[in-house]
């Protein structure tokens, strides 16, 4: 009922015109000469920034440093100084208790699996709602949109006693599925908002040239999404890669944990904890996405700023 | 907004989807085939895969023994492996085991402690009747009483068969008491007036571990054990005694003065493990209550050197007027294993005589108390003199066993209590406040 | 089904901006054929149906019973609403403290987001450097995430934050902030709110970058004070993309689970216990399905609920 209410969100956008390229913005800031008030608050400003991000980061740093410290060295250390004494044996440990590759494997599987599937029905669903259009595509839109605010909880108990009926416990997919269908109602949302963008002119001539509706999709709608796709997929594996509600409650088997369970593993009988050799696993585990991140975080933030100014 | 048409439809798509649902969830509850008495089940015995779900350490005693003796079984029986899936953290275990267990599909062998869940299991036919079957392999007497007295439900019935066997002890620091002039606390009632001594000389009387629940609650089960016996809590936890009731308001006060008198440490809900049993190991808290699965770090010279000496250890202290004996005290036998009937045929059968009869002198040989009274613990070369008097502190101990309560109640009051507790510890309610709210809680679970 | 449809759009010939168009007609295409929609809608909507909608109905329909899992299952009306909303203290905690959660998330991802971006705004250079860096935390898993701020939080042994009020002689300030009742719930929604206000400050950065330069110009030209051209020029223009991200943020607090889950499980007492943790806790720990099923149709209502509100008031701000 309320659901219909969303899709004026965007309305506000529509009556604005449509946002300059990125390149047109204004340069020349800097070259201008600064007069000396201007200076301070500069000063000021680089600061406090620099405040925020320490906050922001010293703890990851700390989490770092502490998988290269021995077990006593964090029991009594000091949180601020380096390790007393560098050791490696924390990620030994670490390799030796979990199986932290086969987790990495599975993380890589389950989310390369729902990002596929997040992307194609997306984008499927956002043109037949918004390029196609049929009578009741608000109402669809609507209940679509519905699942943005439904709570993943609601889906674990159903699901649970569905995939147990169908054999699909513990596999793959059943974490692929929900996984997939809980992020589907945001990944229809950007495509339709970047869809409606697109000029109904573009398609018409299109269709001059006798283009049917499957090959304009694959020849216009699908090549402009590449930003959306990028902001969809980066912004849902970070969701996905860390997962934890629906690993816990459908993965049984060792061979199919993911990274969140695995690190749940370092939590030993009775709730003993070698914190040293988990904070050794985080780091391992952290790496892959991180490494990713680094890698595409251009195109990520670019993706993420031209499909959020869009939404 | 709807048409009727349209609304029909959407009735008629939701009527379908419940109707789905029922027949979905109708079918988990399940109807069993198996028969549970029936532990000699005729065939041939055909190897194939099992698999244990457990919640024991990775790389604890237990796993490695059953490892073991899975290799040596499948050697004889090409074909045959022993799948252990562990999941150490308690909570998540109970979580995983019980929706197993509503969708029908747990394997072949399955741990668990004998709670009131377990029950229904054993009540619907799906758990192999332990008793007949130790009978039957010929190996009931060999297990100690008490071990098994730990795995049976109230009504006597033994569904789970008992892979270990513990004492609970409070190790204490004897030079930090010296310190600050008390003594061992021969009494419950001795325990507010020795953490003020001890806080007065700046020093931690007890650590504990907060976090994870189970440890606070054994104080909850400690004053109304020794004023009503193990009774009480199977009558609470039947609606057929309150927690107003003597026992219970006992407990209620001396729990209230414990954290008056700042037994625990400051932040001790969000204190875990490791970090509780930390700081009685270096020598910061005086006390602290943990069970012989801890021999090897506070028995060994694992243990810090500078507090390795003072270590010692007394078992629960007594009350005036107790019912039950100083020997009786927290005996867990750990959580036991059950054995599916569902799944249950001869190469379970097989594995299991197999197993069952080797398990206690490989458990055994890694410096564990075994169950069993047939074999004799390995005690350590790095051990101190702690270890050996421990080990045969097993052997004295009374038939009565302070039940922990955790595994007693129905997981809703349960939950209650142990937040509940942490509270009144904290001095944040009162014990008549704490009283109202678990009696109308029990009420509510019990009946409802 | 190959039957090509017409819209009525494409009689007329005059180029529609889309928008316009869109009350008309239903299709931005001159031709497609039902079985072509058809083809792209229900592959989605069967994926959305199987895992979203269907187990919403599954949960509205074990509402209304109390089941176990094991044992049959017993039909008892509304009594688990009733149950809920008169006699169960706990969820009426849990309610208030999710509100707290929200509050708490929603200031620290918003108003931080902003903040720093208007900020950023402002940064001469590095701006793509405080941008990665200010991102990372949200790459972490929150099963991390817990670990590391148990670690943080802690008093014995002293944790970072003890630590660094040590350090600048706040040491009276001191506190177990996870055992405290008073402080544990901010304590949880904290590392929540820190890790995703890189995410909102990115979308919200982009969104201020693109306010015309010239706009802010005039207005300082004409003698504007900052805040003045903060709340009159800024403001307005990123008023859409700021509904998105409220609405992401108010969903995402209300759903919150991870953190509270595996920091306190809910403790002290209750007072970090949320509606998820405490429904989560009611079906696979308390094994009562039924009532967890009635908290978790709850939990969507109230989602909608505050969805409807913010909509409601940031669109009356945008009409005045």
């Amino acid at each position: 009922m309320t659901a219909p209410v969303l899709t004026p969100a965007v309305s506000p956008a529509q009556s604005e015109p449509p946002q300059p390229p990125r390149s047109a913005r204004p340069a020349g800031r800097r070259i201008r000469s600064l007069s000396p008030r201007l200076r301070v608050q500069r000063t000021i400003l680089t600061v406090t920034i620099v405040l925020i991000v320490i906050v922001q980061v010293y703890p990851l740093v700390w989490l770092f440093l502490t998988s290269f410290r021995t077990a006593s060295d964090f029991a009594g250390g000091n949180a601020f100084a380096l390790p007393s004494e560098w050791t490696l044996d924390n990620y030994a440990r670490a390799f030796a208790t979990g199986n932290l590759w086969l987790n990495i494997v599975n993380s890589l599987i389950v989310t390369l699996g729902a990002s596929v599937l997040i992307v194609v029905a997306g984008m499927m669903a956002a043109y037949a709602l918004e390029v196609l259009g049929f009578r009741f595509s608000g109402l669809v839109k609507a209940l679509f949109l519905l699942g943005i605010i439904v709570p993943v909880q609601i889906a674990l108990v159903p699901l649970f006693i569905d995939y147990s009926q169908i054999g699909l416990l513990d596999t793959h997919m059943s974490m692929i599925i929900p996984l997939a269908a809980f992020a589907l109602p945001m990944s229809i949302y950007l495509f339709s908002s970047f869809y409606e963008y697109i000029p109904r002119e573009m398609y018409e001539a299109a269709s001059i040239d006798g283009a049917g509706p499957y090959r304009i999709f694959g020849q216009i709608t699908f090549p402009l999404s590449a930003n959306t796709i990028i902001t969809v997929v980066l912004v849902n594996s970070i969701f996905i890669w860390n997962d934890f509600i629906f690993a816990n409650t459908f993965v049984l088997s060792d061979g199919l944990k993911t990274i969140p369970l695995g690190l749940q593993n370092y939590i030993g009988a009775m709730g003993n904890t070698d914190w040293t050799a988990t904070f050794a696993a985080v780091c391992v585990t952290v790496t892959p996405l991180l490494l990713v991140f680094l890698v595409l975080n251009k195109a990520m933030i670019n993706g993420l700023e031209s499909g959020a100014t869009k939404g | 907004m709807f048409t009727t048409k349209r609304r029909r439809a959407f009735l008629a798509a939701a009527a379908t989807a419940a109707a789905a649902a029922l027949v979905l969830t109708g079918c988990a509850g399940g109807a069993s085939s198996a028969d549970p008495t029936d532990v000699d089940p005729e065939g041939e015995i055909v190897p194939r895969e099992i698999s244990w779900l457990l919640s024991r350490p990775a790389d604890g005693g237990v796993i490695t023994a059953m490892e073991q003796i899975a290799d040596e079984y499948a050697e004889e029986h090409p074909g045959f492996a022993l799948n252990l899936v562990t999941t150490p953290d308690r909570p998540s275990y109970i979580q995983k085991y019980e929706t197993l267990a509503a969708a029908n599909k747990l394997p072949e062998l399955f741990d668990t402690d004998a709670t009131p869940f377990a029950q229904k299991l054993a009540g619907q036919g799906r758990m192999v009747d332990v008793d007949l079957l130790l009978d039957d392999l010929g190996l009931a007497d060999e297990y100690r009483e008490a071990a098994l007295n730990y795995q049976r439900f109230d009504d006597g019935s033994l569904y789970m068969v008992p892979f270990e066997f513990q004492l609970e002890f409070f190790w204490y620091n004897k030079a930090l008491l010296a310190d600050a002039g008390v003594e061992v606390p021969a009494t419950l009632d001795d325990f507010p007036a020795m953490c003020e001594a001890l806080r007065a000389k700046g020093i931690t009387p007890i650590a504990l571990d907060g976090q994870d629940q189970w440890p606070l609650e054994r104080y909850m089960a400690y004053y109304p054990f020794r004023m009503a016996g193990p009774e009480y809590v199977q009558q609470l936890k039947n609606g057929d005694a309150s927690f107003a009731d003597p026992a219970g308001k006992a407990a209620a006060e001396w729990l209230y003065e414990l954290g008056q008198a700042g037994c625990f440490q400051e932040g001790f809900s969000s204190t875990g493990y490791a970090d509780a049993q930390a700081l009685f190991t270096s020598g910061k808290a005086a006390v602290y209550n943990i069970g012989t699965w801890e021999l090897s770090n506070l028995a060994t010279d694992a243990l810090d050197p500078a507090v390795r000496d003072d270590v010692d250890y007394f078992t629960l202290p007594t009350i005036d007027g107790a019912v039950t004996n100083d020997n009786e005290y927290v005996t867990p036998s750990g959580i036991g294993m059950a054995v599916n009937a569902q799944t249950y045929d001869p190469l379970v059968r097989d594995f299991l005589a197999f197993a069952l009869e080797r398990y206690p002198e490989v458990y055994a040989a890694t410096g564990a108390l075994s169950p069993t009274t047939n074999v004799e613990t390995t005690i350590p070369d790095n051990a101190t003199e702690l270890y050996t008097r421990a080990v045969e502190q097993a052997n004295d101990v009374g038939p009565k066993i302070a039940m922990p309560w955790d595994t007693q109640l129905d997981p809703a009051t349960n939950t209650r209590l142990q937040q509940e507790l942490t509270l009144l510890v904290q001095g944040d309610i009162t014990p008549d406040e704490f009283i109202e709210t678990m009696d109308a809680a029990l009420a509510e679970n019990v009946n409802g | 089904m190959a039957d090509t449809v017409t819209t009525a759009g494409v009689g007329a010939a005059e180029p529609r901006s889309p928008r316009r168009a869109r009350p008309m007609s239903t299709s931005m295409l001159p031709r497609r054929s039902k079985l072509s929609v058809l083809v792209f809608l229900v592959p989605p909507l069967l994926l959305y149906g199987v895992a979203v909608l269907l187990p919403i109905l599954q949960s509205l329909f074990l509402s209304v019973f109390r089941w176990d899992g094991i044992t049959d299952m017993v039909f008892v009306g509304f009594d688990n609403y009733v149950k809920m909303l008169t006699r169960d203290d706990v969820f009426w905690t849990a309610f208030g403290n999710a509100l707290g959660y929200l509050a708490i998330c929603l200031v620290l991802q918003l108003g931080g987001a902003l903040i720093v971006a208007s900020l950023l705004t402002a940064l001469p250079r590095a701006r793509e450097l405080v941008k990665t860096v200010y991102l990372l935390p949200a790459i972490i898993s929150t099963v991390a995430i817990a670990i590391l701020f148990q670690r943080i939080y802690s008093l014995e042994p002293v944790g970072l934050l003890n630590q660094i009020l040590a350090w600048v002689g706040l040491e009276n300030l001191q506190n177990a902030w996870l055992s405290d009742v008073n402080t544990v719930l901010a304590a949880v929604s904290i590392p929540e709110g820190w890790r995703f206000t890189g995410l909102y400050m990115l979308i919200i950065y982009a969104a201020l970058i693109a306010v015309p330069k010239e706009l802010e110009e005039a207005a300082r030209l004409d003698g504007a004070s900052w805040w003045q051209v903060f709340w009159r020029i800024r403001f307005p223009y990123i008023r859409p993309v700021w509904i998105t991200t409220t609405i992401m943020a108010t969903t995402f607090a209300l759903r919150g689970f991870d953190i509270p889950y595996l920091l306190t499980n809910g403790g002290p007492g209750q007072a970090s216990e949320l509606l998820t943790t405490y429904m989560y806790k009611t079906a696979f720990v308390h094994t009562d399905y039924g009532y967890a099923s009635a908290i978790s149709v709850f939990i969507v209502v109230e989602c909608l609920v505050a969805v409807g509100i913010i909509f409601l008031l940031l669109r009356r701000r945008d009409d005045s």
